[in-house]
């Protein structure tokens, strides 16, 4: 079987994921983090709308071009795309969240470094 | 229930042939100690003479009820003693007031004399009689056990706690004895009884000789009598009570003295030979040589 | 009825309303936010009741007109009205909680404090796994925004850095969420719940991935153990008010998530879940352990509570049914527990443990604080109390020992720390800083004691409807006790009569339902605590707390002789032990034994529960007399379990550390109460377990022999550490270690007279201990210390103390003619008959040892040399003289007349040992080997006594009294009382001889087994480095482990 170009949307998502992953595990630095995250969020989007992805249909909007009497069989599933959006927007909230926290979190300490937060522990 | 009141007359006449000879007796055994020591001793009739000064004293103190009351405990508990065991076997006028109670009556009797001779002596105030107190109960636990253990020997061999059916268990022939049936227990008995009798090596309790210590510390005049004339009646008491589950009991009087004095002699034949323990050797001796003897007649029976 | 919609409708409006008020309305904004709270509690409520009161079947509400798969639908039915009701509550009372700082925050925290509530009841009410999603991440950015916004209150950082942890940590989880969400989507081709499970995702291929992603996910919000530095960070640093919701809330519906998800999952997943849960609830318990800051160990505690709750989910394959009370009973006492604590830590300044001691002043608080804890541990009447109760009774039907085993070890580990933490609010020094009483603040602690109280009462009930059980809180004994909690206001001489009254009215009420043998503990239990309480009456003011305490203790034991089923009796069980731990943790020095009593206590009740359980084989009922039905194998476990239960109570060595602290440290008319009276409910445990299982062979070990020896060892042991006690109450708690031993060893020799003569060691040990306790607390509180060797010579100050425990140490020592020699008689006739000779033969060398303690208590005390500073020394007061007079005169009849008491027990007995009794002949008492006549003793004796006292008065008649020194004393006069008492380490040879016998290696096992949980969980905490990184680490650790462990059980 070929390839088909959701596989390899889907492999790249997977692959910014662990990027992201990674980045969020060995950078100390707060912002590094959050791009990190940054990626990982995209890498999980892609995922999405690959895994919703059917080959040769078209997008999931009834107008003239898809009529609505054959739109099932000739658009592509549009809950996923749905989902997509609103990890979008959840994910712009997380991130902005976390950007705010970086910034108190300098503006206590003066430092971006994760590890210099440790007064809470055991 | 019907009492039948010439047991107290009775009673009381046992009584009064304990008592006398139990004065003669120590006197007696006193002076044999003495002469294994090359010394000349009391005369036999001493402890007449020691009495009767004793009660004519007309110097008395008192340190309160307690201290009043502490000899009248301890001759209760020697007379108690005497008057719970049968002295005689076979005969309903020297059987006492053993209707009262059986064997662990007048062992846990032996105490009450103790308790309160013990609580009268405290409080005198005087550290020694405390300090004699102390040792001669921490002795006692240890010397008591191997008789106890000898006792419940006996009680399982006999099948049973009556003093009198014990004695009867033993009659018909010196073999019959407890001695012979169960040599174990009336060897740990003996052991137990070196420790009851303050003589050496068992002593340190009331230390005769080094310093005035120990309860008749405090007492005298008619105190001290009293309890001089327990220390005629209580060994006699006791041995009875080794007599009657070791020894065949005794049939008559001859025989009763002669047991008696025989079961005593064998304590002051050990003291005279043996120097004094400390209270802790003691209690080490007793568990280590006298309690496994008892622990091996009780597995025996 | 209201649509559940609108709980979401009209939070969402109100945030949006908010944000169009200026920003100084801060009083309207905060009335706002507070309208909608009650308005979205207002209607979960109404549902609740809906479901209660009527059989209403579970409504489905379609978002957008369709059903599903096409559009979102929420659920409503009676769970998800009881947690929306519990979340939405949670947020009304935590918003008027942090009333203040909200007001200086302004509308925006109002409002996302709205949307953190309205994303939790969405959790709970949504049947869509992507909706799901979206309100895990409103709930997160709104927790998240609060500690935020929050933050420049504080202005620490700590709450800050919390917060970026906590962000930290939900990215990862939402990012498996997603994943597993798409994937599950895929290839069910629905994002409904009930639709996942109806086409059985974790079959299809691939399918149990995308169910494992999204199934970690949910269990990394439940903070699983060790993902979950997060949370505890966040439950340390943050407003205890958002803690409380953090707690409660949020963890009532990431559980619920959880439970809709193992829907999805099927049975192959729940054995995952009991394993998440039991690790977390183990280890959770056992790093709070060294926790000293309030919060933190707040935030251990409810992470292990939930860890239990995932247990009891994952367990819902033999739950079934029960499930849902379980868990709910559970999820409850919780949440409301965890509530409450967190709203009171709002109360109090500061964060250390110790700080909590500030509680003290406000009784009302301290019984918040303890409502709180015995919910926390499960204790009746609570709803714990029933959902562990049938937890752990459908576990041992099915088996689950080990899960059953740990279970209950890690509960005693949490009453362990929750008790140890109680003891330093009652007994520490309370610090500079007062309680913070704002009466918004104190009203939500009030809230949550009377939702614990109510819920309490509606679990009886439920408990009642589903097994037919009774409502514990309508036992009358409970509520009369709980009734003193209303009357502690009142004066204590008040109280004290109508609880005797009391305790003499169910007497009465009650005396004909008992057998002989039920009505000696009956007697002791209610007319002997009567007459303990008399000496209650010398205490002036209220005593507040007191009579609550003393009287729940007795409440639990009037219930325990008339308990038929095992569920009666182990309620009755846990009620008094936890009274008897409010009494002893009165005294002024008791604070580490009364908390090693509840410790050993509480792990004798667990021994317990597990062998009733056990025993009952899942059954609903268990009676106790169908104990006897029981059959190899069951039958030796069930014994060993329920002997070493009760066997803890009566002190047996190994387990008889508490003891003595315990009883020594109690206040002066409680000892007698726990001495003389409370270690009897531990023989009446031993006596039915042994009239109803008999002997038991246990691996070739008959252990009623092994119970035999273990009494005679005690009863050595106890005497012989009691000789050496310089502190007069611990002689007698160590006394009463060696009685209870003769009185198991009577009952071990499993004969007619042995039982009889641990019947009588009960009636004798409750009259003089008590009386001894008495005398000696007398004694103490007039001179001022317990160290014998500091009194001396009181004999003519006290003179009435010195009668009481003169007759006392007569009776203790067995020495005729006092009723203890009855029992001595007896045990000789009772071995005779015995095989068992070895054990025997130490009892023998107990006895004896007996007479040092007796004598030392007696001579120390009241002989010997009068000290200086006690010259003006008063007699006790009257109340506390009163009850030992009474017990002398009631120790001088049991004396002459034994049979009074005796011949019907005697002849009771003859039902089970038809053998070897004893015959009542007139006055004469007849064995088979023996014979006794106890009047005509008294009579001989006494008559001796008097002549010879009449001739000592006669020959005496001039004695006259002297001085205190007029002593020979080596030939000087003594000038000191205190160099002439000779009282310390009295038996100075005895220690040489037999010292090495009272090495304290048993405190040095316990003591090594508590240091090492303790090390255990200090040293684990540290893997929390307090990195967000690091936890990040843990949290794919965990998933890593889970990972293979579920696929690894994958079929």
């Amino acid at each position: 079987m070929m390839t088909s170009l959701a596989h390899w949307a889907m492999a790249a998502g997977f692959v910014l994921i662990l990027i992201g992953f990674y980045g969020a595990l060995t950078n100390r630095n707060l912002l590094r983090m959050i791009v990190a995250f940054c990626i990982a969020d995209t890498g999980v989007n892609i995922v999405l709308v690959a895994v919703g992805h059917m080959r040769g249909r078209t997008a999931p909007i009834l107008d003239s071009a898809v009529p609505v009497a054959d739109a099932v069989s000739r658009i592509i599933d549009p809950v996923p795309q749905a989902l997509v959006l609103t990890a979008i927007v959840i994910g712009l909230g997380v991130t902005a969240m976390m950007l705010a926290y970086a910034l108190k979190l300098y503006e206590k300490k003066r430092t971006l470094d994760i590890a210099k937060f440790t007064e809470l522990k055991w | 229930m019907t009492f039948d009141w010439m047991k107290i007359p009775y009673a009381l006449l046992t009584l009064f042939i304990v008592f006398n000879f139990g004065l003669l007796l120590t006197a007696f055994i006193a002076k044999i100690g003495a002469r294994a020591g090359r010394r000349h001793g009391i005369p036999i009739w001493q402890n007449y003479i020691d009495l009767i000064k004793n009660y004519g004293q007309r110097s008395s103190i008192t340190h309160g009820v307690m201290f009043y009351l502490g000899p009248v405990f301890r001759l209760t508990g020697g007379v108690g003693l005497l008057l719970f065991v049968p002295t005689i076997y076979g005969s309903e006028m020297f059987s006492n007031l053993s209707f009262a109670g059986d064997l662990i009556l007048a062992l846990y009797f032996v105490f009450f004399g103790t308790l309160g001779m013990a609580l009268g002596a405290g409080e005198s105030g005087h550290p020694h009689a405390a300090i004699g107190i102390t040792r001669g109960l921490a002795q006692v636990t240890a010397a008591e056990l191997p008789l106890a253990l000898a006792v419940f020997a006996v009680a399982l061999q006999y099948q049973t706690l009556s003093v009198t059916e014990i004695v009867a268990a033993q009659q018909g022939g010196m073999m019959n004895w407890t001695m012979f049936t169960n040599p174990l227990a009336v060897a740990a008995a003996m052991l137990a009884f070196l420790g009851s009798m303050m003589r050496p090596p068992f002593d340190v309790v009331l230390a005769p000789q080094e310093i005035p210590i120990g309860p008749p510390t405090e007492y005298h005049s008619a105190y001290l009598a009293l309890m001089q004339t327990n220390r005629a009646i209580f060994p006699i008491a006791k041995i009875v009570i080794y007599m009657n589950l070791f020894f065949g009991g005794a049939t008559s009087w001859p025989e009763f003295a002669v047991k008696v004095f025989l079961i005593y002699l064998f304590s002051a034949f050990v003291g005279v030979c043996f120097p004094r323990f400390r209270v802790e050797q003691s209690i080490r001796w007793f568990l280590i040589w006298a309690v496994p003897l008892g622990v091996l007649s009780i597995l025996w029976v | 009825m209201v649509s559940p919609l609108y709980i979401i409708a009209v939070a969402l409006v109100a945030a949006f309303l908010l944000g169009l008020l200026k920003e100084e309305r801060r009083g309207l904004a905060y009335s706002v936010t507070l309208v909608t709270l009650a308005l979205m509690s207002w209607i979960s409520a109404n549902w609740l009741w809906l479901f209660i009161s009527t059989d209403a079947v579970p409504v489905e509400i379609y978002t957008a007109g369709t059903a599903p798969p096409f559009a979102i639908n929420l659920r409503m039915g009676l769970v998800e009205a009881a947690l929306t009701l519990l979340i939405n509550l949670t947020g009304l009372i935590s918003g008027l909680a942090m009333k203040d700082s909200l007001l200086r925050q302004g509308r925006r925290a109002m409002a996302v404090w709205l949307v953190a509530v309205m994303a939790l009841s969405g959790i709970v009410l949504t049947r869509d796994m992507f909706n799901m999603f979206v309100f895990f991440e409103l709930a997160v950015i709104a927790t998240a925004g609060l500690v935020l916004i929050s933050e420049h209150i504080r202005n620490d950082g700590l709450t800050l850095a919390a917060g970026f942890k906590y962000m930290i940590t939900s990215q990862f989880i939402s990012t498996f969420l997603l994943i597993g969400i798409i994937f599950a989507y895929h290839a069910t081709g629905t994002l409904n719940i009930d639709g996942m499970a109806n086409t059985s995702l974790v079959l299809l291929n691939g399918g149990s991935i995308a169910f494992f992603l999204m199934f970690i996910a949910i269990i990394a919000e439940l903070k699983p153990f060790p993902a979950n530095g997060w949370a505890l960070d966040i439950y340390e640093s943050a407003d205890p008010a958002f803690s409380a919701l953090f707690s409660a809330a949020t963890g009532a519906a990431a559980l619920y998530a959880a439970d809709k998800l193992l829907l999805i999952g099927g049975a192959e997943w729940l054995p995952i879940a009991t394993g998440i849960g039991i690790v977390t609830f183990v280890a959770a318990n056992l790093l709070a352990l060294p926790q000293t800051h309030d919060r933190r160990l707040l935030g251990y505690s409810s992470i292990a509570q939930t860890g239990l709750i995932l247990v009891v989910l994952g367990q819902r394959d033999i739950l079934g049914e029960h499930t849902l009370f379980i868990a709910g009973g559970l999820l409850l006492s919780h949440a409301v527990a965890k509530a409450g604590l967190f709203w009171l830590s709002g109360l109090v300044a500061g964060r250390e443990l110790n700080a909590w001691a500030a509680l003290r002043s406000h009784p009302l608080l301290v019984f918040a604080f303890v409502t709180f804890i015995c919910m926390l541990t499960g204790l009746p009447p609570f709803p714990g109390f029933y959902a562990k109760w049938e937890l752990i009774h459908l576990l041992a039907g099915e088996g689950r020992i080990a899960l059953l085993g740990l279970i209950l070890f890690s509960a005693l580990i949490e009453a362990g720390y929750l008790f140890r933490w109680f003891g330093y609010v009652m007994k520490r020094e309370s610090p500079a800083e007062p309680v913070d009483t704002a009466p918004h603040k104190t009203a939500a602690v009030l809230v949550a004691v009377i939702a614990a109280w109510g819920l309490s009462f509606l679990w009886g009930e439920l408990a009642g409807a589903l097994f037919g059980r009774g409502n514990i809180l309508l036992a009358l004994p409970l509520l009369f006790a709980l009734s003193f909690l209303l009357l502690d206001p009142l004066p204590a001489w008040l109280k004290n009569t109508l609880a005797i009254a009391g305790m003499v009215a169910w007497f009465y009420l009650t005396y004909t339902e008992y057998d002989p043998l039920r009505m000696i503990f009956a007697a002791i239990f209610l007319i002997g605590g009567a007459l303990t309480l008399l000496a209650s009456y010398h205490a002036h003011g209220k005593r507040i707390g007191f009579y609550p305490s003393a009287m729940l203790m007795y409440a639990g034991l009037a219930m325990l002789i008339r308990a038929t089923s095992t569920f009666d009796f182990f309620v009755a069980w846990e009620l008094l032990t936890v009274g008897s731990y409010f009494l002893i943790l009165r005294g002024k020095h008791s604070e580490p034994h009364a908390l090693s009593y509840i410790l050993f206590s509480l792990g004798g009740a667990f021994m317990i529960l597990a062998g009733f359980a056990l025993a009952a084989q899942g059954a609903p009922h268990f009676s106790l007399a169908s104990l006897q039905e029981l059959a190899q194998p069951l039958a030796p476990w069930v014994f060993l379990l329920l002997a070493i239960g009760f066997m803890t109570k009566t002190a047996a060595i190994g387990l008889h550390i508490w003891l003595p602290g315990a009883h020594a440290e109690a206040e002066t008319d409680v000892s007698p109460m726990v001495s003389g009276i409370l270690l009897k409910a531990g023989l009446y445990g031993l006596i039915m377990l042994l009239l109803t299982m008999g002997r038991q062979n246990f691996y070739g070990v008959d252990l009623v022999n092994a119970m035999l020896w273990i009494g005679a060892i005690t009863a050595l042991i106890g005497n012989l550490l009691a000789i050496f006690q310089e502190d007069a109450k611990r002689l007698l708690a160590y006394s009463s270690i060696g009685q209870m031993g003769y009185a198991m060893f009577g009952l071990a020799l499993m004969n007619h007279l042995g039982w009889l003569m641990a019947l009588m060691f009960v009636i004798n040990h409750y009259v003089y201990k008590s009386m001894l306790f008495l005398a000696v607390g007398g004694v103490a509180k007039r001179t001022g210390t317990r160290e014998m060797y500091r009194m001396g010579g009181l004999i003519t100050l006290m003179p009435l103390s010195f009668i009481a425990t003169l007759i006392g140490i007569i009776a203790v020592s067995g020495v005729p003619p006092l009723s203890g020699f009855g029992g001595r008689w007896i045990f000789y006739n009772a071995i005779l008959t015995s095989e068992a000779r070895l054990p025997m033969i130490i009892l023998f060398l107990a006895g004896p040892i007996a007479f040092l303690y007796l004598f030392r208590l007696i001579y120390t005390i009241f002989l010997g040399q009068l000290k200086d500073e006690f010259r003006r020394v008063k007699e006790a007061p009257f109340w506390i003289i009163l009850p030992q007079m009474i017990y002398v005169a009631i120790l001088l009849v049991v004396a002459v007349v034994p049979g009074l008491v005796l011949r019907h027990v005697d002849a009771y007995l003859d039902q089970f040992f038809p053998n070897g009794g004893l015959s009542w002949d007139g006055m004469i008492i007849t064995s088979d080997f023996g014979y006794w006549n106890p009047i005509a003793i008294m009579i001989i004796v006494g008559v001796i006594f008097m002549t010879l006292f009449s001739w000592l008065l006669f020959v005496n008649r001039r004695a006259q009294k002297v001085k205190q020194f007029n002593i020979v004393f080596s030939a000087e006069r003594p000038f000191r009382p205190e160099t002439t008492h000779f009282a310390w380490n009295f038996f100075a040879p005895y220690r040489k001889a037999l010292g090495f016998l009272t090495l304290p290696l048993v405190t040095l096992f316990w003591s090594t087994m508590t240091d090492f949980l303790h090390t255990a969980g200090d040293l684990t905490r540290r893997f929390y480095t307090g990195n967000g990184q690091t936890y990040a680490y843990h949290l794919l650790g965990f998933v890593i482990i889970v990972y293979l462990f579920g696929m690894g059980i994958q079929p």
